[in-house]
Formats: structure tokens, sequence, C-alpha cells
């Protein structure tokens, strides 16, 4: 017996680092591409960072850490940023990394094909100092621009051309949107679209291994009862996301458990600022009652958001003021309370108004974007019918959706904000801004809400280094956007993520599934 | 005869091109897929810019007209969301399918067809009023509830069986088969089930209402009366008779276990065509969803005309009357 015990402790032993940890997950999209500059997506982006690296990246807590880069420093009074390349640093393929990789991954992401060039948009020139040295010039002081170009990641300038793929190619595709080289801890050994995709960890890789796994498998599975069912029968480890009606069954389960925290996205209510009428109601069609400031005050009380938080999120997510949640840069402390639930106030905010009786208008919701999205509205509509606010709600797929909000089809409209640079100023730009094509500000202010006083400051928080200065401006157009109702936020949308108990991993607000943080116990 | 053929092969081709104009203009309501394709700061001159290289801003019919232009020449585009042609990834897709398919065609014909028999000739008996009543619940239940029941029976509380995918498959030239590694052939049980369930009890129902009717019949009396052995009697002469309308049947629902396989491929994320489908409505994948749509409607009117002709054969009758 003794003996055995003891052949089995030297075999277990031997074995322990050697012991395939296999760990396979599903995600409700697949990532559509392997082109890291073809679709600014999260699935896209966030499944990538595992294969590619930028100069800098994001750590656990959100903050900005060296990766291709380890150090940067600005250029001058803002001329711009000046990165030292982290040398000794070979691609997947073998190829060493050196700053003509890095100009080379400039001009692929900032052409025309590229769908991550509006992160270029402040810069004017890339140069080439020497092998491990780069500036990056900007057209105007950009304090933020490290934290800017966190996903941008660098490719292997004789690897694309080599396969032909200087450029992405949206529509018809290359061998980029299948193929990887990047320098990230793992690369791809495999890669059917839509079915599996097979990573192992890249032995040459520079930084320090702190997972354990030594394969890892995606499979997308569209249908969450069948990805629920999946991970409760140890078929994968990890899901993304939880529905939310089965959070709580999931927590009385040993096997599993689940990761909750809440992503950078703030569910708002926006309205038709620049429409002459209303579209879709059957008592004022010669107004428009919304370009009312009380209006829209009105329904920031009518709207009861601790309730839909309690009954439709089930205690999942947090209410927000603002366009951005607490937990990004540049958050206005001082503006953190919502208006209060009131509908007396919003009576009195309407019959002032002149519509004591309220009046009908249609609301425009999608219904396959966001966590219990229809839901939501639909309790909203109940809601702001106690005060006589008698929405008509449309609820559609997210593909009819955008079209309808472009056309201007909507009295009101429910709109999600995940600030990709995870700083108040990207909403600011997105949906506060005058829309102005050239400048390319205002892409997603449907309504048309304008105000000169955020027109002129974006341009200075853009540019502004001291950070106490920047919050104060940042501040301000929080303020000027709460009191003029220009938007309604309601709430920041949860993260809720299950995985076998055995399992342990980093959760961040950006809902990026890093796998060098996993461990498999 | 000849004359026939190709009056119906012409009709054939015109019900393709008017299936193929129905899903073209109906795919503008599906939605629009530039906003999938863009991330988020995308501005509308980008989602103008690649309107137009798509060739979207066109009349519905221009858009048509440019497909069948690729489709007769076999190139049916490139799919918006995976950036591959079209082609290849149906051709990638379709074993998965036809292999489920094949396997709950001959499950739900072989159980279909003992069990008509079985509850046919014990007409009253206790196990035969059981698998009627059971039967109802094939037809009645939904298929996606039978799947994700199976897979909580099997897969979540007994761990018998694998939730969802294909198992491991090999791969045979540009044919993959999980017909031979044991996890591929366990993947297929759930999903056949669930997708042969109504075609088994519809065969099952349609068999012996046709063999009660037969058993009826004078020359099986007589045949009894001459003192056949039931087994004879059962097999050779009723069972036979049975089968006409029973083949004709079964050949029509082969076509909708391949093209109604959808439901069951989302349930158990089966990488079948079906499944390929419903991704592509997701994202308004204009070139998977026309191809599939043709394919289906290539595949329907081929047994139809598979089956006229087999009517022509066997009925003398159909002939004179053209």
């Amino acid at each position: 017996m003794r003996t055995l015990t003891a052949a089995l402790a030297v075999s277990t032993a031997l074995s322990s680092p050697v012991i395939a940890e296999d760990f396979s997950w599903a995600v409700t999209t697949d990532p559509q591409t392997m082109d890291p500059h073809a679709v600014s997506s999260a699935p896209v982006l966030g499944f990538l960072n595992n294969v590619y690296e930028g100069l800098v990246r994001r750590g656990k807590d959100m903050s900005i850490e060296p990766a291709l880069a380890t150090s940067w420093e600005p250029i001058g009074d803002g001329e711009g940023w000046r990165f030292f390349l982290r040398e000794g640093v070979t691609f997947q393929n073998g190829n060493a990394f050196d700053a003509q990789d890095v100009l080379f991954s400039y001009e692929r992401a900032s052409s025309e094909a590229s769908d991550v060039r509006s992160w270029f948009a402040p810069v004017s020139e890339v140069r080439v100092v020497d092998d491990f040295t780069v500036e990056i010039m900007t057209s105007a002081p950009n304090p933020i621009f490290p934290d800017s170009i966190a996903n941008w990641m660098i490719m292997d300038s004789d690897w694309a051309r080599q396969h032909l793929v200087e450029f992405p190619d949206k529509e018809q595709g290359n061998f980029a949107t299948l193929n990887t080289n990047g320098t990230g801890a793992f690369r791809i050994v495999s890669r059917q679209p839509d079915l599996e995709t097979v990573l192992e960890p890249f032995d040459g890789w520079w930084g320090e291994v702190e997972h354990n796994i030594t394969r890892a498998t995606l499979t997308p599975v569209q249908n969450p009862a069948t990805a629920l069912a999946a991970l409760l029968s140890g078929d994968v480890d990890f899901i993304n996301p939880v529905p939310i009606q089965d959070v709580a069954r999931l927590q009385g389960n040993d096997d599993v458990s689940v990761i909750q925290g809440i992503e950078a996205r703030v569910i708002m209510f926006g309205f038709p600022h620049e429409a002459e009428t209303l579209k879709f109601s059957s008592d004022v069609t010669d107004a428009n009652p919304f370009a009312d400031v009380r209006v829209r005050q009105a329904v920031a009380h009518a709207i009861n958001v601790p309730a839909i938080l309690q009954t439709i999120m089930r205690g999942n997510a947090e209410e927000v003021a603002q366009l951005v949640s607490p937990a990004m840069r540049g958050f206005s402390d001082g503006l953190a309370e919502r208006p209060e639930y009131n509908p007396d106030r919003a009576r009195e905010l309407l019959a002032e108004a002149g519509y004591p009786d309220g009046f009908s208008f249609g609301l425009k919701c999608p219904n396959n974007r966001y966590l219990n999205d229809e839901a939501v509205c639909q309790a909203a509509t109940g809601m702001l019918a106690q005060v006589g606010l008698n929405a008509e709600l449309d609820a559609m797929p997210v593909s009819n959706y955008w079209p309808e909000l472009r056309a201007d089809n909507y009295d009101m409209y429910l709109l999600g904000w995940s600030p990709g640079t995870f700083d108040a100023e990207h909403p600011i730009r997105f949906l506060a801004s005058t829309p102005n094509e050239e400048k390319r500000l205002g892409s997603w202010n449907f309504g048309g809400y304008s105000n000169e006083r955020i027109d002129a400051l974006l341009p200075m928080i853009q540019s502004e280094i001291d950070d106490s200065k920047r919050q104060m401006m940042l501040d301000e157009v929080a303020g000027i956007l709460q009191d003029e109702a220009a938007y309604v936020p309601m709430y920041v949308q949860p993260l809720i993520w299950g995985t076998a108990s055995n399992i342990e991993m980093v959760q961040r607000p950006d809902n990026f599934f890093i796998l060098r943080w996993v461990t498999v116990n | 005869m000849i004359s026939f053929i190709i009056r119906r092969v012409l009709q054939s081709v015109l019900v393709l091109l008017v299936v193929g104009l129905v899903a073209f203009s109906m795919f503008r309501f599906v939605g629009d897929p530039i906003d999938n394709m863009l991330g988020q700061e995308r501005t509308i001159e980008d989602i103008e810019r690649l309107r137009t290289q798509l060739g979207l801003d066109q009349p519905f019919v221009v858009q048509y007209y440019k497909f069948l232009e690729g489709a007769v020449q076999g190139n049916f585009g490139v799919s918006y969301r995976q950036g591959r042609p079209v082609a290849e990834i149906i051709i990638e897709r379709a074993p998965a399918t036809l292999e489920l398919a094949a396997v709950s065609g001959v499950l739900a014909i072989l159980l279909g067809i003992a069990l008509g028999v079985f509850t046919a000739i014990r007409r009253n008996g206790f196990a035969a009023n059981f698998i009627m009543s059971a039967s109802l619940i094939g037809v009645s239940l939904p298929t996606f509830l039978i799947g994700i029941l199976l897979i909580y029976l099997f897969s979540v509380e007994l761990g018998w069986l694998p939730s969802f995918g294909r198992g491991e498959v090999v791969d045979l030239g540009w044919w993959s088969t999980g017909f031979l590694t044991e996890s591929g052939l366990k993947a297929l049980i759930l999903p056949s089930i669930t997708l042969g369930l109504y075609q088994m009890t519809l065969i099952m129902r349609l068999v012996r209402s046709e063999m009660l009717e037969v058993l009826r019949q004078d020359y099986i009396r007589f045949a009894r009366a001459r003192g056949l052995k039931d087994r004879a009697l059962y097999f050779r002469h009723a069972l036979k008779n049975t089968m006409v309308p029973v083949i004709t049947v079964i050949g029509l629902q082969l076509g909708a276990i391949i093209a109604f396989a959808i439901i069951t491929e989302t349930v158990f994320q089966w990488p079948g065509v079906g499944l390929l489908f419903i991704n592509a409505i997701q994202f308004v994948d204009i070139p998977v969803m026309a191809a599939y749509l043709m394919l289906i409607s290539v595949m329907f009117v081929a047994i139809n005309l598979i089956v006229d002709l087999l009517y022509l054969a066997i009925d003398p009758r159909l002939r004179i009357g053209r």
C-alpha cells in the first residue's frame, strides 16, 4: 500500500506541471473578424486583445499600463507623444517587433477602410525616431491620447505585406480576416468562424505568465438557455452573459459561480430636440412639447428608476445621473444624484409647460440590443402614463432600430452608450455636440441637441493637460446636460458572467474577457 | 412525356425566380446590415460609403438582378458577417445539417412504421393506447421545448450526453462527419430525437390509420380465412398496401426535416445551415439569407418535381390526360 501511495505521489508530482488545463467558453456573438482594424466592436476587440497587443493596454482596474511600449512622455507643450518601445518582442510567426510595425499599423488603422480610424483623428503625423522610439504628433495637445489607443493593436508589417493585407477589407474579407499574427499571450491554433476558435499560449510572449491554461476553446452559443445548460452540465467553463432571470438560480448552485459588476454602458432616453412637431401624437400635432425643458424634466421625474432596477434588473444595475458611469475617468462626483422619482412634480412641470393633461407620443425602443430593453421601455411607458404622458411603445430589432432613428421616426427613444475611451469626453463628442459631419461630431446625437457652451467647451476639454481644469469643464458640461435634461440617463447596465466554480478570472467594466488572467484550479 | 417534363422544369424555374423576388423585396424589412458592420465611432458618411460599396443604395430589383447574375455563375457573394464566400460557408455547414436530417429521418421512419403497425394490430391494448396518448406530446409540444427538456434531463441532470454542438468531427475531403467518433455519435442523439419526433408521430399515426383501413378490406378477411399466419398477413399483405400514401408523405417530410432543422439547430447550437440562416437574419447578412432561401426552394421544387414524375410513372391515367 505504501509503495502504491508513494508511486501515486511521484506520478502526481511529475504530471502536475504538464496537466493540460483545457478551458472553454461560450459567448453570444462570435467575433466577426480576426482583423483588429476592420470592425470596432466589443466582441472583436475584446477577443483580439488576447492575440494582438497595443503600445499600451488596460490593467485589471482599467488603468493604462505599458504593453509594447515600456514608457511614454508628452513632447514639448503637447505637440504629441513619444513612445519608447519594448525590445526583444517577437510576433507569433517569429518576426521581430520594431518601430516600422508601429508606423505600418498606424497607416493601416487610420486608412479609409479601417473602422477604428476615428482614434487617429487628432494625429497629424507618426515619426520613427529609431528602431525603438516612435513619436506620434497631434494637431492639438491631447492629454488622453494614450488612453484612447489602448485597443489599437499592432500588426507585423512584413507579414501583412507578404499576405497582401496592407489594408482591412470589410466587404470582401482577406487573409487577415481569418488569420492572426500578434504579439499577445495567446495564438490562434484553429479558427472556424461561427463554430469554434482554439487558442494556445504563445511560448515566445514577452510578459510574465499568470494563467495556467494550455488550450482554450471559444464556441459561440446564441441561445442563452443552451449556454446556461452547457455551463451547468460542465461542457463549458464560462459563459457571458448569464440571463438576468437565471442569476438567482445559479447563485444557489455550488458547481458554478456568478461574477457581477457594472458595465460601462449607460441606458438613457433621448428626445427630438430639433423636430417641429411630434410624429406619433394623436392630440398634439402642431408643436413639439419635448423642445420644452420642463417637459423633459417631467419625464425624468416620472420614471421610477429604483423600481425598474428592482423588478426588471432584479437588483443588478446601478442608477446613474450622467452620460457616463461613476467608474469612468472624468465622472462629475458632485452631480451624482438622479432627479428624484416624483410624479407630482412631473405633473406640475407639465402644467407649467402648458400640458396639464399631458399628451400622447411615440416611444421607440430596441428589443434585442440591451439587457431587457423592451421590458424597461414597457415599465417606463406605464410610469409616464401616470403623469399623463401616453407613450405608444414601438419595440423592434436593432437592425431596424438605427435606420428608424436616423430617419427621425420617433418622439422619444431609448439609447445605451458605452464610452470607448472610458472617459467622460467620449459621450460629449458623440451625444451632446451639435451634429457636424465634417468634424465627425454628434454622430449619435439623433435628436440634434445643441448647446453653444458645450460645443465651445469640447475642444478645450480635449486639449487641456491640467487634470483639475479639465475636470471643471467636464463638470460644467455635465451640469448643463442635467439642467437641460438633454437626455434622461437611468442606470448603468450590469455585467453578469457565469463560471464553473474552479475557475478564477477578472471581470473588467468594458466586458473584455482576458484569457491571461484565468486560473483553472 | 418529354414535353410534360420540360413544362414542369420551366414552371419550377419560374417558381424559383418568384421566390427570389419575394425574398429580395422582404430583405429591407429585416433591417439594415450597415450598423452591424461598423463600430460606434462611425459617421453618417461612413454609413453611406459602405452602403454604396455594397450596392444597398440601389432598388431591390437591381440588387436581385445582380444576385441572379452572380448565382448563375455559381457566385453567391461574400457574407457581410464573415467576409468569406457564401458558397464556401454553406458547403462547410451542409454536412452537419444533412447528417442530422438523415439520422432523424431514419429514426422517424423506422420507429414510426414499427409503432404504427403495433398500435394498429393491438388496437385496444394498454401499450397501444399509451403510445397513442404519448404521441400527442410529439405533435403538440413545440420543438424548442422538447429540445430544452431533453437537454435539462440528459445533459444537466444526468450528465450522459453533451448539451450542445457536434462533438468531434472527422474530415473526409470536404465532408466533415460526426459518425466516426464517439463524441460525434453521442452529440447526434438528442438533436435527432428532437428533430425527428414530430415526423415520427406523424408517420406512426398515418401508418396506423392506413393499416386499420386495410385490415378491414375483404382480401384480408379471405386471407385470414385461408389460414394465413398473422405475420405474413400483417407484414406481407397489409403493410405493403399501407405504404403507398406513407411513402408520399415521407418524401415530402424529408424536405421539411432539412428546411425546418433551424429550430433544433438553434437549441442545440448545431453547426448546420439552419443556424447559419438564423445568425444571418440577426445580422441582416443578405447574401447568406438569399443563398439559403434559394437553396431550400431548389430543394423543395426538386422534390416536388420528382414526386410528380413518380406519379406519372405509377399512374398511367395521368399520362392520358395530358
